[in-house]
């Protein structure tokens, strides 16, 4: 964290904010690295996988939804083939994404409290407690979709290698693989709409890494201050 | 006897079968079954289907270990106690062409399984993607992957030969009558009949093999021990599985309530609520 620290980069529209003269501008025009190469690498990894898988998985799943995937994809068999391999890249970047973050994705007690806002703050209310690097909403839907993306992986395997596995449990993994895979879905809308529409600054902190300060401020107040060295 | 669709694999609109077809069906009368695998024999070489090298002698009269993608006709071998002495029984096993076909009903890719309105249930190798969806929806594990082609496979009833009013090849090899094959109606009386002479003949528990649980099949039994199908290799009550029908379908609504009503919530909420502007908060 102390690393960061040093990272604030250089305010770059200085002369700009000179001329308005509102402290708040001053403010939001100073940036702050927010993921670095390697994690923008990672999430960009799980996400292109994530979404073949879903999308690949809507294909094979419903018909309907088939007929324009398919070629899209790849083709019905190719879909078939490769979407288990997509499963194994998807089931490494979690694996990574979750050992590097693991201590900003960790519920801690103060985010079991914050959830008790999270009405305030689906509704844009005063009131909600400051965030660490994350919030306890985005930590909670990553461990649904952490969580999800395990089982759908287990299951997954047993279907791909069914002839080493009994009946009973292709069902069951049939099962589990449908139910999880609605759930990763309702989860990834959320963070998609999150990540693209409703919280602008965010799509840029994952694409170039960067964040204004009056972003930070806005959605991470804790982490802004322990980044900029704030107590 | 031109075949007419009756269902199609992973399509919602009707088919325009409209004509009332007989329903055809195969009676295999294990009582006379001598075992000699004519109709294996005439099923690989009517369907072009190539003879593997034979298996290492396992002390069993069957030909291969189980049906396989190129392999959709099997004598099944059993030594087993029936009617308190021992026994062997010689069963013909395939594809049971159910009336409520569990792999049609499973398979995502439209067109890739197809049932006549004669009752035959067809595999449309050029539409499968291989998922083996259809694997799992069988309740007689019928159907099998191609490693080379990544297709799905199984018995056909021979539809090229019965639209073209023959009988399927099995059944012209049998030489003892233990094959048959007319309408569905045909062949539950004459079932019925060797049920009456079996039963006369001391074997009780006669019976027809012709299970509810998939609204009946288009290939039957007369089976001498009826009590005990898996005697035969036959499941006891075979049903498409409850997780297939829940799966297709009321998992399909809650998917579709998830997809579409999440992105109509987002949609709402950033009507009513915008985005979350920095600027506005730091202000505030
Ligand atoms: C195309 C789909 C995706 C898009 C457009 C997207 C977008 C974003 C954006 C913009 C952020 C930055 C949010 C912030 O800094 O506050 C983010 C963060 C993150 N993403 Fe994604 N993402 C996608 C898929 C995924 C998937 C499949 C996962 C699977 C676990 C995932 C996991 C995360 C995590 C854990 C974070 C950090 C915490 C958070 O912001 O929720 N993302 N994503
Ligand atoms: S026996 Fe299996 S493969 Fe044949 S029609 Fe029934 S469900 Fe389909
Ligand atoms: S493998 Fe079976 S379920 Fe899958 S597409 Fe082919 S026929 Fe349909």
């Amino acid at each position: 964290m102390v690393r960061e620290t040093q990272q604030v980069m250089k305010p770059k529209r200085q002369k700009k904010s000179v001329v308005k003269e509102t402290e708040a501008v001053l403010v939001s025009s100073a940036e702050i690295e927010r993921y670095n190469l390697r994690e923008r690498l990672v999430h960009w990894t799980v996400a292109i996988s994530f979404l073949y898988l879903l999308l690949s998985g809507l294909a094979l799943y419903s018909p309907r939804l088939g007929t324009w995937l398919y070629p899209l994809l790849g083709g019905g068999t190719n879909i078939r083939i490769w979407h288990p391999y997509a499963g194994v890249l998807f089931a490494l970047a979690v694996t990574i994404m979750t050992i590097s973050w693991r201590r900003c994705l960790w519920m801690y007690p103060e985010d079991w409290e914050w959830m008790r806002y999270s009405w305030k703050y689906i509704t844009h209310k005063e009131g909600v407690p400051e965030a660490g690097r994350f919030n306890a909403g985005q930590k909670l839907l990553f461990w649904v979709l952490a969580f999800s993306g395990l089982i759908l992986l287990l299951s997954g395997i047993v279907l791909w290698f069914r002839e080493k596995f009994s009946r009973e449990l292709w069902l069951a993994s049939i099962l589990a693989h449908e139910i999880f895979a609605i759930v990763a879905m309702g989860a990834i809308i959320v963070h998609m709409y999150m990540g693209l529409f409703a919280s602008p600054g965010s799509l840029r902190a994952m694409v170039e890494g960067k964040v204004t300060e009056a972003w930070a401020k806005a959605h991470h107040a804790r982490w802004y201050k322990r980044v900029m060295g704030i107590s | 006897m031109a075949l007419e669709l009756k269902a199609i694999s992973a399509t919602n609109y009707p088919t325009l079968g409209i004509k009332e077809t007989e329903r055809v069906c195969k009676l295999i009368d294990v009582s006379v079954c001598i075992g000699c695998k004519a109709c294996e024999v005439a099923c690989q070489e009517w369907n072009d289907t190539p003879v593997e090298e034979t298996y290492p002698y396992t002390g069993s009269y069957q030909t291969m270990p189980e049906l396989a993608y190129n392999f959709w006709n099997l004598i099944k071998f059993r030594e087993v106690e029936l009617g308190g002495s021992f026994g062997w029984t010689m069963a013909k096993y395939q594809c049971m062409h159910c009336a409520d076909p569990g792999c049609l009903r499973a398979c995502p890719a439209p067109g890739a399984i197809v049932q006549y309105t004669n009752g035959i249930v067809d595999f449309v190798q050029e539409n499968c993607i291989g998922c083996q969806f259809c694997v799992t929806g069988c309740p007689f594990d019928v159907p099998r992957l191609s490693p080379k082609s990544q297709k799905v496979y199984k018995c056909t009833l021979c539809s090229d030969r019965v639209a073209a009013g023959l009988e399927p090849a099995c059944i012209k090899a049998c030489p003892t009558g233990c094959l048959q094959f007319g309408t569905k109606k045909q062949m539950l009386e004459k079932a019925m009949k060797r049920v009456r002479q079996l039963k006369a003949q001391g074997f009780s528990q006669a019976a027809i093999y012709d299970p509810p649980g998939v609204l009946g099949t288009h290939a039957i039994y007369v089976l001498p021990h009826g009590d005990r199908p898996e005697d035969y290799g036959l499941p006891r009550d075979p049903s498409v599985p409850w997780i297939v029908s829940l799966w297709k379908g009321p998992l399909k609504t809650v998917g579709n309530v998830v997809l579409l009503g999440g992105i109509l919530t987002a949609a709402l909420h950033y009507l009513k609520f915008g985005p979350m502007r920095a600027e506005e908060k730091t202000r505030g």
